[in-house]
């Protein structure tokens, strides 16, 4: 699900969404935005510093690219009509989902191990019975 | 391997504090009485 599809649909359902990259925000606004000015806060970590204490790796080579998965993800993609676009300073940055409740304490906590994003609706469960 | 840890779930949340791409520095410990879904990407594309 596109970024700004994920955001929306968080947004509706009364939580707010934070979204880090550690590309430079040309590039960011470039790919990931596509020219669009985001309604929703996306914070820039270039030194990943938050990306470490965050307890997110980066990948092995082979565990992204002999992983038959992240092949189908791409053929999936791309029959879709999307098109692959470079993948950015690092390719092998794992990224991750959390759901903080309003204490502040995590409630969900999905850091990437592969090709393996949680769906949106997991993470709006997730933010609803903390936000409840 | 990252030098943390990620949190687990019933731990706090780690600090999290950084300019957005709007320029204004964004603090998660300000987003206090809401849940907050802190989604880290792995890339622009």
């Amino acid at each position: 699900m596109k970024v700004c599809e994920r955001a929306d649909r968080l947004r509706d359902a009364g939580v707010e969404a934070l979204f880090v990259v550690h590309d430079e925000p040309a590039k960011v606004r470039a790919q990931l935005l596509a020219g669009i000015e985001p309604s929703f806060p996306v914070l820039v970590d270039e030194d990943r510093q938050a990306y470490d204490v965050w307890g997110l790796r980066r990948a092995r080579r082979r565990e992204i690219w002999l992983d038959p998965q992240v092949w189908r993800s791409y053929a999936a993609l791309l029959r879709s009509g999307e098109r692959i676009r470079g993948a950015g300073k690092d390719a092998l940055q794992l990224g991750g989902d959390f759901v903080v409740d309003p204490s502040g304490v995590v409630v969900f906590s999905r850091p990437q191990q592969r090709d393996d994003r949680p769906a949106v609706g997991h993470l709006e469960r997730a933010a609803r019975d903390a936000g409840a | 391997m990252p030098g943390h840890p990620a949190p687990r779930i019933g731990d706090p949340a780690p600090p999290l504090r950084l300019p957005a791409l709007t320029g204004e520095v964004v603090d998660l410990a300000d987003l206090r009485g809401r849940p907050v879904v802190v989604s880290f990407l792995r890339h622009a594309g």
